[in-house]
């Protein structure tokens, strides 16, 4: 296994308040789980990851290059992409260009972006292969605003997908669906682990995390108090009462 | 100009953009609407004391035999209805436009009160209204002494302008901190769902606070009428705009904050112009900085960054 | 004959800088109250390259798109840093300080402004149809620019820093950059509709540029439809029409425009002609027999 991302020792204060203490994640080529009770600085640390902050000290290196200095969409052409965890599709335009916009991110940085039709056979082939995969094909023409709340976090994963990442940030992707749509999801992410990308999923349904993930950091109050497989974790008395103690 | 005067000068400025402001920093406060609109308000204001003041001005007249002294009792009967008439008018925008815009995008609230400005000031234009031209509120210092010491000289207009200014931020003190309104209002400043959930009726509450502003509005209009003596149609414009620069400078939303925004602003341009000159319109500079402010120092001077 | 060509004339400068401000607020969604600044620098621009370096009409038009659309870049760094409402205030604040520097600056002639500015004659024709022609052919470029743009790439980004600037930069597009893609295309779009109405008005004066206008513009694109190309054009022709056609309405007209967008954003925010209004739907029921309604199945 190589090291796809690695968060060296990020502290990220707001003001007094200290969300990450520390924090050091390795993710290989795996579904990794970051769980832990609110308020733990997880979505802090997402936030890191994809550029929306900049660490107060600390570094992210994705396969060998820094990239807590650069911006958003700079990582994101890069290779990592992210869902979010209330969710912000596009919501006037369609499910379709939802996923156009994803696969437009390596034309945006160049010349093309002003020169080329972003709806032409040539793009909306691979978008509808992504819809199929994601099993959105029959909403392809409908307004993603008007999609029930499970259909626009799938939209996301698709939309994050177009952008061709090799490391997917998944941010709750299951929070507000119900257990059927959960299990289709877990389904989902599967196949994109056997399609050889690394997957960091934030979840707070233990459940879940538990079943999908290869591997589980789990964070408390701005720090990591246990790494390692699903089982290890759940026996540690330190994650234990981290849950039972909020 | 001794430095004395150009400061007891630059207070007089400040107190007339204390009494604009204060209204638009309170509705910004609670709905946080960007209300352009205040300005119309503060132009009719001017308008409505003219009127009630040139109407009111001849039935003193034979009463009183002293030209002087009816002016002025005419003027203090002119300025409570200009605040009244303004405060109703504040009332009414609230419950005609922005109860209905609050809680969509803010833009749309700032469009609609762009609009609701410019049709404002278009109407007082019209001939059965102010018309086009600049009129004359000749109301003096409506008996108010004149202050002279050896550094510097308060004419009587100008303590007029200081006194009301005074007495009227005493009462908005009074309302703000003593009364359950006021604390209702410092309550939904802060979170108006959690206020209505703990009983304050938000909408008296908000209503209130236009009704209080645009009074506040109504006086300055009223103020500067008489203190250029000259009330004209577009008198507001430069309020419009130089009012938000005291607001954000202020912090938004608060009080305190707004009047020494006022304050700083108005010493601040009365020596700008008083020993630098400039290449352009103090105004202009004005808006200079608030752009500058806007993408600098978004939370304003005092604000928390 | 001259009444309605001089009408036709400014109702085609008024689509453009309709079109010029849609692509900012409709396609970007960058909300401006500055655009009649950006005309003004275009029509600065143009009449000062005629009266003070002698140049012909088509060097001072391609110089104020130029120019503008420079000039463009720099305004919208404000849009960069500044939250949606207060981005308003602050191109409003652009607008004041443009008119002010024309007005105490006497390079650009001060309060009392520039006149004598040639207008181009064509083909010797002595009448100003051609010059009419001139200005119609510019606003079917801008009609074509705004329509190519929204097919694009470019369109396509705009729309997604429209709707959510974080989803925006999460698909790889950089926010700031589009954000000032629109200022330029925006402001060339403008300043060259303001090139066309100096040489056609033959003097201007700060005071043409006033706030107001950009009040005006903005209604245009509000009543029409916001982000649709239909909405802008017969918003400004309609709006642009009517005083002139009717006196009433004339001496009413800042009423009309001011009381016209306090009604559209209490009822109809996208306006009369945008993708999802009243009117619309009516108009789509009545002509498309079979409509597609499979938002329930979603819910």
């Amino acid at each position: 296994m190589s090291t796809r991302l690695e968060a060296r020792n990020i502290t990220k204060r707001f003001g007094g308040l200290e969300a990450l203490r520390g924090v050091s994640v390795t993710a290989q080529d795996e579904i990794l789980g970051l769980i832990g009770p609110n308020g733990a600085g997880k979505t802090t640390l997402f936030n890191i990851i994809c550029g929306f902050l900049r660490p107060t000290s600390g570094a992210v290196i994705f396969e060998d290059r820094a990239i807590h200095t650069k911006r958003t969409h700079e990582i994101t052409q890069s290779g990592i992409a992210r869902t979010f965890q209330i969710v912000k599709p596009f919501s006037d335009l369609t499910v379709l260009d939802n996923v156009l916009a994803g696969l437009g991110c390596h034309i945006y940085a160049t010349p093309r972006v002003f020169a080329e039709q972003y709806s032409t056979r040539t793009t909306i082939e691979p978008a509808r292969e992504i819809l199929a995969f994601t099993d959105l094909t029959k909403w392809a023409d409908t307004l993603a605003g008007n999609l029930p709340i499970g259909l626009q976090r799938k939209l996301e994963i698709a939309r994050a997908l177009a952008t061709q990442p090799r490391l997917l940030l998944l941010d709750e992707p299951a929070a507000g669906l119900t257990s059927g749509e959960a299990d289709e999801l877990a389904v989902l992410v599967r196949k994109l682990r056997a399609q050889g990308k690394t997957i960091i999923v934030i979840e707070h349904n233990m459940a879940f995390a538990m079943n999908l993930c290869q591997r589980i950091v789990v964070l408390a109050q701005g720090e990591i108090i246990a790494q390692g497989t699903p089982a290890q974790v759940q026996t540690d008395e330190r994650v234990i009462n981290a849950y039972l103690g909020h | 100009m001794s430095i004395a005067q150009n400061l007891s000068n630059a207070m007089v400025l400040a107190s007339t953009y204390i009494l604009i402001a204060i209204g638009l920093t309170m509705v910004y406060g609670v709905l946080k609407v960007l209300h352009v609109a205040h300005a119309g308000v503060y132009a009719s204001g001017a308008f409505v004391g003219l009127g009630a003041f040139n109407f009111v001005r001849p039935f003193c007249t034979p009463t009183l035999e002293d030209a002087r002294l009816a002016s002025n009792l005419a003027f203090w009967i002119s300025l409570p209805i200009a605040m009244i008439v303004s405060g109703v008018m504040g009332a009414l925008i609230y419950l005609l436009i922005y109860r209905y815009t609050w809680g969509k995008s803010p833009t749309i609230s700032l469009v609609a009160s762009v609009g609701l400005f410019t049709l404002i000031q278009d109407l007082l234009q019209k001939p059965f209204l102010l018309g086009p031209r600049q009129q004359p509120y000749p109301a003096g210092g409506a008996g108010m002494p004149r202050i002279e010491t050896p550094w510097f000289m308060i004419t009587p207009t100008q303590v007029l302008i200081l006194f009301v200014t005074l007495i009227l931020l005493a009462i908005v003190y009074v309302i703000l901190n003593r009364t359950r309104i006021g604390l209702g209002w410092q309550a939904a400043s802060l979170d108006p769902e959690m206020a209505a959930a703990v009983g304050v009726n938000v909408t008296h509450v908000i209503v209130l606070n236009f009704f209080l502003g645009s009074m506040l509005a109504g006086a300055a209009g009223v103020l500067v009428g008489v203190y250029d003596n000259m009330v004209f149609s577009t008198m507001g414009d430069v309020p419009s705009y130089k009012a938000f620069v005291v607001v954000v400078l202020g912090g938004l939303g608060s009080v305190p904050g707004t009047i020494v925004a006022s304050i700083v602003l108005a010493v601040t341009e009365t020596f700008m112009v008083a020993f630098a000159g400039s290449l352009m319109p103090r105004d202009a500079i004005a808006f200079l900085v608030l752009i500058l402010l806007l993408m600098f120092r978004p939370r304003g001077l005092l604000g928390r960054a | 004959m001259d009444y309605f060509v001089s009408l036709a004339v400014f109702a085609g400068i008024w689509v453009v800088l309709a079109l010029s401000l849609n692509i900012l607020m409709g396609f970007a969604g960058q909300v401006s109250l500055g655009q009649a600044a950006f005309f003004a620098i275009g029509a600065y621009t143009s009449a000062l390259c005629a009266l003070k370096f002698d140049q012909p009409f088509f060097v001072g038009f391609f110089a104020a798109i130029l120019v503008t659309g420079f000039v463009g870049a720099f305004l919208g760094l404000p849009s960069l840093r500044v939250r949606h409402d207060f981005l308003v205030l602050a191109t409003m604040g652009v607008n004041f300080v443009v008119v002010a520097i024309f007005k105490y600056v006497d390079f650009f002639g001060g309060a009392l402004g520039l006149i004598d500015i040639p207008t181009p004659r064509f083909f010797g024709v002595n009448n100003d149809i051609p010059y009419l022609i001139l200005v119609w052919l510019y606003v079917g470029a801008a009609i074509l620019i705004s329509w190519y743009i929204s097919k694009t790439w470019t369109g396509l980004a705009l729309n997604a820093v429209r709707i959510n600037e974080e989803a925006a930069a999460a698909v790889g597009i950089s926010v700031p950059r589009f954000k000032i893609y629109a200022f330029i295309v925006s402001a060339a779009l403008a300043g060259g509709a303001g090139s066309l109405y100096a040489h056609y008005l033959k003097s201007l004066f700060p005071d043409n540029f006033n706030f107001i206008e950009s009040i005006v513009i903005l209604s245009m694109v509000v009543v029409g439809g916001v982000g649709t190309l239909r909405g802008p054009i017969i918003g400004a022709i309609i709006l642009r029409a009517l005083p002139e056609l009717l006196r009433e309405v004339h001496d009413y007209r800042f009423t009309l425009y001011g009381g016209l967008i306090v009604l559209m954003m209490l009822f109809q925010p996208m306006g009369l002609l945008g993708d999802d209004s009243t009117l619309m739907r009516g108009l789509r029921r009545l002509f498309v027999r079979k409509e597609k309604v499979d938002y329930e199945h979603a819910a």
